[in-house]
């Protein structure tokens, strides 16, 4: 077994030879990462119009719409920087140059994903600060020490429930080969998170909040900070969840990896 | 045409192999759908007309709308910057074949799949499920056309993104930037209407509302008169016309800096 301080070493010498590779394509750099601030943006747009015909969204200003967000663009990205190989998966079971992650003395899991370090991905990190420094001023938020720290947590909570979600989709690959529409459903749920988990009801409430928990990538966890007397106890656990769930990610990986035999190619 | 037409069907074909692929996209929609159900339900809560629209016809406007985005996403700039990066575009200058017309019919190929495996079973869902209630007019008839034309701009904005491929190591960017501003702007996600006057009068003029916006109000308000939508279509016509030439004019351009590698 090695160390986290190891394999935190290893992580910066791995990611420092993949980004002076990739600043080869210095043109590609810039286009993807002005497309990363737009798709940024858009959800958020959709909102701005929304609530610029009608005065709030279930009870939700558009400040506070910004606030969960920005807590929602912060959450996704270590997703989208440090897990954005998940979605080539399928790519190398199908031409069976995924039995090389076999072969070192390293966690597999981290080996696989330390291939990838999605710069353009710290666009939308950027844009995500920036809207919450904004929306915490205009909303005259009171940051003491104690809301850091709880900010900190359930950020970091959050984060490993999206990385969850669409790790748990990629490891389709390893049974049906091309995992592609079971991760652009994943995708497609993850746009959903900022939206408030109030506005639904029945099944859908209940699958968000218990079944794949995207409302606590960011709507629950939010009100802890925007209106902390309404919060439901079980917005505490979110910490909970986010590592209960990357547990049962780990599991289906390792599954995975187990089951794998090759497509023969 | 003779020789098009075998292109459309061979994508087709094709398309039809990936039967699990579908499921997964009408379960996406079917999530989509409730969840714009819901959504548009907290915004009407309000008062029953909002911008001249009611719940329902934005609701079918939405809804359609995310049928219809299945149909147009046909990942044709993705493709072609794929095949002219890896240098598989040699295959087609040395037949007689137009590199245009046939990524054209190849797309038309992938839209009558994903017509009869997604948008279909979606509308049908529409109008069972959540029991929306389409009017009656001379919009409904146009709404083909409508569509047709919407397609043919959709195509050219695609395939024109596609062809920087000559220029550009990855499409990536580009696609995104292009896909956000087709979506927000064109009305995919919020009925046009809802946008500030000001910003509504620009977008009417622009190409990315004739690909959503037109064919939806065919559906959402079908019995206005021709005189409402007549002007919509010359203006998609205008456009699906421009954007082909376009197209067409630079691509003859980007074709002489190509240089494939041998191997």
């Amino acid at each position: 077994m090695r160390s986290l301080a190891e394999y935190l070493r290893l992580y910066l010498i791995i990611e420092t030879q993949y980004i002076k590779a990739r600043m080869q394509y210095r043109a590609d750099f810039i286009i993807s990462s002005i497309g990363m601030f737009f798709s940024s943006l858009a959800t958020l747009g959709v909102f701005w119009v929304i609530l610029g015909t009608v005065p709030n969204l279930a009870g939700w200003s558009l400040m506070e719409m910004i606030f969960i967000y920005a807590f929602y663009m912060i959450a996704i990205s270590p997703m989208q920087i440090l897990f954005d190989h998940a979605w080539n998966i399928r790519f190398h079971i199908q031409q069976g140059t995924f039995l090389k992650y076999y072969f070192r003395p390293l966690n597999m899991m981290f080996y696989y994903m330390s291939e990838m370090f999605d710069l353009k991905g710290l666009t939308q990190l950027a844009v995500g600060i920036a809207l919450l420094v904004y929306a915490s001023i205009q909303l005259h938020l009171d940051w003491t020490l104690i809301r850091v720290i709880l900010l900190l947590i359930t950020l970091f909570s959050a984060a490993l429930v999206q990385i969850s979600i669409i790790v748990a989709a990629s490891c389709a690959a390893f049974w049906v080969t091309n995992s592609y529409p079971v991760l652009g459903l994943a995708w497609k749920l993850r746009e959903f998170s900022p939206y408030p988990m109030s506005i639904f009801d029945g099944a859908f409430r209940f699958a968000f909040t218990y079944v794949i928990p995207i409302g606590f990538v960011a709507f629950y966890p939010s009100q802890i900070f925007l209106r902390p007397e309404q919060v439901s106890p079980l917005t505490y656990f979110s910490p909970l969840i986010g590592v209960g769930l990357f547990a049962i990610t780990y599991w289906i990986w390792t599954k995975g990896v187990n089951s794998y035999t090759g497509t023969g190619s | 045409m003779r020789i098009y037409l075998p292109i459309a069907r061979a994508t087709f074909m094709v398309g039809l192999v990936y039967r699990f692929g579908f499921l997964f996209t009408i379960i996406g929609n079917v999530v989509y759908l409730g969840v714009a159900y819901y959504l548009w339900k907290s915004i009407y809560h309000y008062s029953e007309v909002i911008r001249g629209l009611t719940f329902n016809e934005t609701f079918l406007y939405v809804g359609v709308g995310s049928a219809v985005f299945v149909l147009l996403k046909t990942y044709a700039d993705w493709f072609i910057h794929y095949e002219i990066r890896e240098g598989n575009i040699a295959n087609y200058l040395t037949k007689p074949v137009d590199y245009q017309i046939y990524n054209l019919f190849a797309n038309l190929g992938s839209l009558l799949v994903s017509l009869l495996a997604i948008s279909i079973p979606t509308a049908i869902m529409l109008g069972l499920v959540f029991r929306v209630k389409v009017a009656f007019g001379i919009g409904l008839v146009l709404f083909p056309i409508g569509l047709f034309l919407a397609f043919l701009i959709s195509f050219s904005i695609d395939y024109f993104i596609g062809l920087m491929g000559f220029y550009s190591e990855s499409v990536w960017g580009l696609s995104i930037t292009k896909e956000i501003i087709v979506t927000v702007l064109s009305g995919a996600l919020i009925p046009l209407q809802f946008f500030p006057d000001a910003i509504q009068r620009v977008l009417y003029w622009l190409p990315f509302q004739a690909i959503y916006h037109t064919p939806l109000m065919m559906l959402t308000r079908p019995n206005q008169g021709l005189n409402v939508f007549l002007p919509m279509m010359a203006i998609q016509l205008v456009w699906a016309v421009l954007l082909f030439i376009a197209a067409r004019l630079f691509y003859n351009q980007a074709i002489k800096v190509l240089r494939i590698a041998g191997g």
